[in-house]
């Protein structure tokens, strides 16, 4: 082993200080909407004091939201449960799908058309039969995992199928099987797209969950709405939907802190003064 | 290491054709004679689009031989430089480098420490934990550089490797190439439609026609001295290229 360089060194790095703060000023930026909305709205109600059943104001739809806070989670565990089964369901089956049409041309020319098409039937059409041929928690789960799988297989086939052919080049020289390839070159460089789609699909498997529960069960924050709606309990129904958005928004913090700690080298901005 | 003794492989190419699709079919090779000796660089210089880089494919057995023959003279593992570096995104330098060896069975430790041998060779020590994005051009085709040496090949098929390169660092590459190769004797095949970097690189130079293509000439460098960017540039019009 030769130890001295055959080349001027480039001048080695600069240790970087990459450890980074909590930002409160892009905190206060990211909640200001929300809370500048919630306010207007409360200023509306003290103005114009809509009926209670009609337009609630954020303080009653607080209260309510305290006062039935068992009944609240009670519903949310279910629908909790149904997202999470559902959405993890979507990410199995439909990575494994992507992975089947991109790796084979004749599985390709089969399904994905299929897929496509399968998107144009209105999955709240679908919510009654499913109910008629399963249990109800399966026919819930079943509905999560259908509306969030589109995202999942399209990321999926389109990152397996975009592998910069450049980098395939150079690895197939070096003599990689295809084994090799698939593991070390196609799969990582999907991954990006990959969890694109997985963000998309757990926002959406929160909605399947409670399309479902809207149509066709008695059990879960959808049910709640339909049910305190009915009965005019409109802050409740009002508090359901603030749960219901709380936990797209946890599903949706989940992947991305996924996709964090999957992903080190997408994280640019501890490096400053590079792209 | 291993193969700093060896003069590496000479490369025989014998009447290749290819063609590439089927509606309509484009005939890429035209019948490619041509000879890289062992230990030497042999640049191919001709217009962008006619198949030098199909050619690299075929010597590298990434795209197999349709008609006509590519014979080693003897068995030589083969390493491809392409123009942009190809290095992974989501691999540090280190493992970028080192995947040169994982491919061939090393362990990821061992692998790791070849690679930081290399990368200190290529004048990168101290950026092995880098990602590639946050290294400059240059270091990047370093660093490609590098997973080449560490390949320890026979053969090193490099397409326009300092193409995307500003000039300035394309000249700093082209010292280091040279300075690396004074460590390490391999057979090079260089692929560029910049005559000055072939005459500056190269032992001898091809002249390639538009596709599909053939070698029409054969210049060797040291034979014309100063004129041999001159001859290089002669034997492209008269193969059929504005130059």
């Amino acid at each position: 082993m030769t130890s001295a360089p055959a080349v001027e060194p480039v001048a080695a790095p600069v240790p970087t200080h990459a450890r980074r703060r909590v930002s409160w000023p892009r905190v206060a930026l990211a909640i200001a909407l929300p809370l500048v909305l919630i306010g207007i709205w409360q200023v509306c109600c003290w103005i114009f004091a809509p009926r209670e059943w009609i337009l609630p104001s954020p303080a009653v739809v607080a209260q309510a939201g305290w006062e039935v806070r068992d009944r609240l989670w009670y519903h949310a565990q279910w629908t909790i449960v149904v997202t999470v089964i559902g959405f993890a369901l979507a990410v199995i089956v439909g990575s494994l799908l992507a992975a089947l049409i991109a790796r084979s041309r004749i599985a390709g020319l089969m399904l994905y058309p299929w897929i496509i098409v399968s998107q144009t039937i209105p999955l709240v059409a679908l919510a009654p039969l499913l109910v008629l041929w399963m249990p109800e928690f399966g026919a819930m789960v079943t509905l999560a995992a259908l509306i969030s799988i589109f995202p999942v297989i399209v990321a999926g086939v389109d990152g397996l199928r975009g592998t910069d052919l450049e980098l395939l080049r150079a690895v197939r020289a070096l003599g990689a099987s295809p084994r090799w390839v698939w593991l070390h070159v196609r799969i990582p460089a999907a991954l990006p797209r990959w969890f694109t789609g997985l963000r998309l699909a757990a926002v959406f498997s929160v909605t399947g969950a409670v399309v479902g529960e809207l149509v066709a069960s008695a059990r879960g924050l959808g049910a709640l709405t339909r049910l305190s709606a009915g009965q005019f309990e409109t802050p409740v129904t009002f508090a359901a939907v603030v749960i219901l958005a709380l936990i797209g928004i946890a599903m949706f913090l989940l992947v991305a802190l996924a996709e964090w700690a999957a992903l080190p080298y997408l994280r640019r901005a501890t490096r400053p003064g590079t792209r | 290491m291993r193969h700093d003794g060896d003069a590496g492989t000479g490369i025989r190419i014998d009447g290749v054709l290819l063609t590439l699709g089927d509606d309509p079919p484009l005939p890429v090779l035209g019948g490619v004679d041509m000879v890289a000796r062992a230990g030497e660089v042999t640049a191919i210089v001709g217009p962008s689009g006619c198949g030098k880089s199909t050619l690299l494919d075929v010597i590298a057995g990434i795209t197999p031989v349709q008609e006509g023959s590519v014979t080693f003279d003897a068995p030589a593992r083969v390493a491809l430089m392409p123009q942009r570096d190809a290095l992974m995104p989501w691999r540090t330098l280190r493992d970028n480098v080192a995947l040169a060896a994982e491919v061939r069975g090393v362990g990821r430790a061992d692998a790791r420490a070849l690679a930081d041998h290399e990368i200190a060779r290529v004048g990168l020590a101290g950026f092995g934990d880098h990602y590639p994005h946050a290294l400059s051009g240059g270091m990047r085709q370093r660093g490609a550089l590098a997973r080449t040496l560490l390949a320890e090949s026979g053969v090193w098929l490099l397409d326009e490797p300092f193409g995307a390169l500003d000039a300035l660092t394309r000249a700093e590459m082209h010292r280091v190439l040279r300075a690396v190769r004074a460590h390490v004797a391999t057979t090079i095949v260089l692929v560029t439609h910049d005559i000055a970097e072939a005459v500056a690189l190269a032992d001898v130079v091809l002249v390639a026609s538009p596709a599909p293509m053939r070698i029409t000439d054969a210049i060797t460098v040291a034979e014309h001295g100063a004129d041999a960017g001159a001859r290089v540039l002669d034997a492209l019009r008269a193969a059929g290229v504005h130059a």
